[in-house]
């Protein structure tokens, strides 16, 4: 008995020490593939082989927009003779990160939220975009506002290749106009007043949904968004999403407040808040549809459009008003914001000339007309010919976009995930349920903002 | 058999089987060859693709080739080396040379991990410098992390003892039954197991808890429009959810008890019954003192489950609304706020609870195999 128990021991402290040896040491914190980002000088690089008219693409998108994401290129295609391979991946976020730190970059990677570049041009694997575009030139055609998003240090890393826009408010076209209501409101307070004459007729004037399984709260953080904007303009909202202000701030309190205002207002928004909560988001509008409709207005993106009922979406332009949400009567800021998305095409390979050039064509006014008339696609170039979309409701959304005064990224898509994926979300549903005020919610996001720990890594860094 | 051991010693000492060398070297230089190459084989796989015309059928068959060819080397390698031992050593090292490829997969799989996670609670976000015991602190410093201690602790109390009481009653009337109303009644128990947790979550969150009293069968019944899940008073929503485990994990606790109490042999209840016990007594006195170990086994193994419990909270909630637990908030940590080292120490925390438990598992298991 005492001899297995010590060989038993002996053996265990060997492979602990074996394990304690294999473990003991931490990563590398300089494996980085190109070192492009801080030093400047030199190109961002990956393993495939350049100048081979091949060029690797990878993206999220899948199905039928990869198909007319291809059809969009088969044109350039033939005019350069560059071959473009497409994968796109559903778990494209954490496979990109993935490919690149095992050194399977493609050249051009496609990103649908900026949070993910901006992580991989910070460990130097992403080409910054004024080495190989005209900037200029781009900044001029794009909306205003589009490349912030992609800026790290003062350097801009990605390009739009498609855009998402959210301050859109859709109606039921029929119904809407036989109430004989305003159907282009200036401000805010005419689209109160729109509201209130909705409510006085005994039907709620908002559709709200806020639900969406794992994702549950994110169509509120859009609402705070919107009226972040709105209330306190852009500046205010860049120092907001990148924590420059603190998250409890009293103007993002306010924001909650004035959101509260509308839901709380009675017979404003369908459901009340309990409903908010317990209806999915591309379920919201659908009462909005029914006869009589159980609501009207519903502030969603343009793909909202998706989600409605198949006989709305065989004949949009005539069962689907929209118009866009207003700015602010009056205050901080009175200019129209357009609140939104959009994907991000960034260059993973520097020494390729093929990859470059196919960066330009993508990024610019040129790029899609084959995936516009399909469809659910929209261009971030207020240049782009919109009589290549397919009907007017996306022309319509697409010169929204255009004429808007500033275009801002969706702010939860830029603060960091921890916030953005997560105590954002949670916060927007205990706030809702009243379980906690604006100012408790608002602090718990606060503290839950990471701490930078960069000054630590600086120490073995470079 | 000790007369013919006797006269074998001398035998052995006077170099019936001596130690050889030159053998002895060619096998060590073998194992370290052949590990060389097996090593760098890999890596290349990885470092060189080009090596292999960027293949994927290509470097797959090289690994399979490497991976079994090479442990076959590996292991005559090593046999050559053990053999040209001396006798007495190389009967000794033997099994441990055999068993040295598994202890080492063990090592590389399951303590490996663990000691490198330990490590990086210790290390920054990136794992690439030590915080010392920041992670630790900031844990412990967030309700949110009480919140899950406390709702893991609620799923331990309830669920295992809910599972074996519900599984103990079912079995037990079960095996009154007919013997094809066993058979169908146990199948229909049993049925839940083969569903997978999302699957089952998503059943019970949508046909049983859902708000809209057209879908939701519960607020169908009561006539109520609540979003059952969202509610977290008294933790109602986690108390639903354990439901869905229980559920689950009913049929599992069924099978194993009911053939236990099908062991229990006919002449101790027929004893009981002569001395005039009712049924009661039976049950409590007799039956249930000799499944004490099959009820353990069952205990301890729901008990493990549920200190695991991920995919249910994960589905229906995502953790919010009061319903987090440490699995949970472990993959929102390192999945989706990138924070490997707050992760590493919550799962070093699960770790800590975990230990106890085994460790009396163990035991269990050992005394039952001494009786």
């Amino acid at each position: 008995m005492t001899t297995t128990r010590r060989r038993g021991l002996a053996l265990g402290c060997g492979f602990a020490i074996a394990a304690t040896m294999l473990a003991g040491c931490l990563q590398n914190p300089n494996a980085v593939g190109g070192g492009g980002a801080a030093g400047g000088g030199s190109v961002v690089d990956n393993a495939e082989t350049d100048g081979d008219k091949v060029v690797t693409v990878m993206g999220a998108f899948g199905g039928a927009e990869a198909d007319a994401f291809r059809e969009s290129l088969a044109e350039f295609e033939a005019e350069t003779g560059i071959r473009i391979e497409y994968n796109p991946d559903s778990d494209f976020t954490n496979l990109i990160r993935l490919r690149t730190s095992s050194g399977q970059q493609p050249d051009i990677a496609i990103f649908p939220q900026p949070g993910g570049l901006l992580e991989l041009a910070e460990q130097g694997y992403v080409e910054p975009i004024d080495t190989y575009l005209d900037y200029d030139e781009l900044d001029r055609t794009l909306l205003p506002g589009f490349l912030e998003s992609a800026r790290l240090n003062g350097r801009v890393y990605g390009a739009p290749m498609r855009m998402a826009v959210k301050s859109i408010v859709w109606y039921p076209k029929a119904a809407y106009e036989a109430g004989g209501w305003n159907t282009a409101p200036a401000n805010l307070d005419e689209l109160a007043e729109v509201a209130a004459e909705i409510s006085a007729t005994g039907t709620p004037a908002w559709c709200m949904g806020w639900e969406s399984g794992q994702g549950t709260g994110w169509p509120g953080t859009d609402w705070i968004e919107e009226l972040m904007l709105r209330m306190w303009g852009p500046d205010v909202y860049d120092d907001w999403v990148t924590n420059r202000i603190p998250f409890n701030d009293e103007r993002v309190v306010a924001a909650f407040d004035a959101l509260g205002e509308m839901i709380d207002a009675p017979n404003n928004v369908r459901g009340g808040r309990s409903g908010i909560l317990s209806t999915a988001f591309g379920d919201a509008m659908l009462p909005a549809f029914a006869d009589p409709p159980g609501c009207y207005l519903e502030r969603q993106g343009n793909f909202v459009t998706g989600f409605l009922p198949e006989g709305v979406q065989a004949n949009l332009d005539e069962e689907v008003g929209l118009f866009i949400y207003p700015p602010a009567a009056e205050g901080e800021y009175t200019g129209q914001p357009m609140l939104g998305g959009g994907d991000l095409a960034a260059l993973m390979n520097g020494n390729d000339p093929d990859a470059i050039e196919v960066m330009r064509f993508l990024t610019s006014d040129r790029f899609g007309g084959p995936w516009a008339s399909a469809g659910g696609w929209l261009s971030p170039h207020s240049t782009f010919d919109v009589s290549l979309y397919p009907d007017e409701i996306t022309r319509t959304t697409a010169e929204f976009a255009a004429s808007a005064d500033v275009f801002r990224y969706d702010g939860s898509d830029l603060m960091p995930n921890a916030v953005g994926a997560g105590s954002f979300w949670d916060g927007m549903i205990e706030w809702l349920q009243g379980t906690k005020t604006a100012e408790q919610v608002t602090t718990d996001i606060q503290n839950s903002w990471p701490v930078d720990d960069s000054a630590k890594d600086e120490g073995d860094g470079s | 058999m000790t007369a013919v051991a006797a006269p074998d010693r001398p035998v052995v000492r006077r170099g019936g089987s001596p130690a050889r060398p030159l053998r002895a070297l060619w096998g060590l230089v073998g194992v370290v060859l052949v590990g060389w190459v097996l090593g760098n084989g890999f890596l290349s796989l990885a470092y060189h693709p080009e090596w292999y015309g960027h293949n994927r059928i290509l470097m797959a068959l090289v690994g399979i080739v490497l991976g079994i060819g090479g442990s076959a080397l590996l292991f005559y390698c090593i046999n050559v080396f053990i053999e040209s031992l001396p006798q007495r050593a190389s009967q000794g090292l033997i099994p441990y040379a055999f068993l040295l490829p598994a202890f080492a997969l063990i090592g590389l799989m399951l303590l490996y991990p663990t000691v490198q996670t330990i490590n990086y609670s210790f290390a920054n976000n990136k794992s690439t410098a030590y915080v010392g015991l920041d992670n630790y602190r900031a844990i412990f410093a967030d309700p949110a992390f009480w919140t899950a201690l406390t709702n893991n602790a609620l799923w331990l109390l309830v669920v295992p003892a809910v599972t074996v009481a519900v599984g103990l009653v079912v079995a037990l009337f079960a095996d009154r039954l007919s013997a094809g109303g066993e058979k169908y009644s146990k199948s229909l128990i049993f049925l839940p197991m083969a569903i997978s947790f999302v699957a089952a979550s998503t059943i019970w969150g949508k046909l049983i808890y859902d708000a809209n009293p057209n879908i939701g069968v519960l607020n169908a019944i009561l006539g109520t429009e609540n979003d059952w899940i969202r509610m977290s008073g008294g933790r109602l929503n986690s108390f639903l959810m354990m439901i869905i485990l229980i559920w689950m994990q009913t049929g599992f606790a069924m099978v194993l008890l009911s053939s236990a109490i099908k062991n229990v042999p006919d002449e101790t209840l027929e004893a009981a019954r002569l001395d005039g016990a009712n049924e009661r007594a039976i049950f409590f006195r007799v039956i249930v003192p000799q499944i004490k170990g099959t009820v353990l086994t069952v205990f301890i193994t729901v008990v493990i489950l549920v200190m695991k419990v991920f995919d249910i909270i994960y589905v229906l909630t995502n953790g919010q609304n009061n319903t987090n637990v440490i699995a949970v908030m472990f993959f929102d940590e390192l999945f989706t706020a990138g924070r490997a080292g707050r992760a590493s120490a919550i799962v070093v925390v699960l770790l800590l609870l975990v230990t106890p438990i085994l460790v009396y598992q163990v035991r269990a298991y050992r005394k039952e195999a001494a009786r």
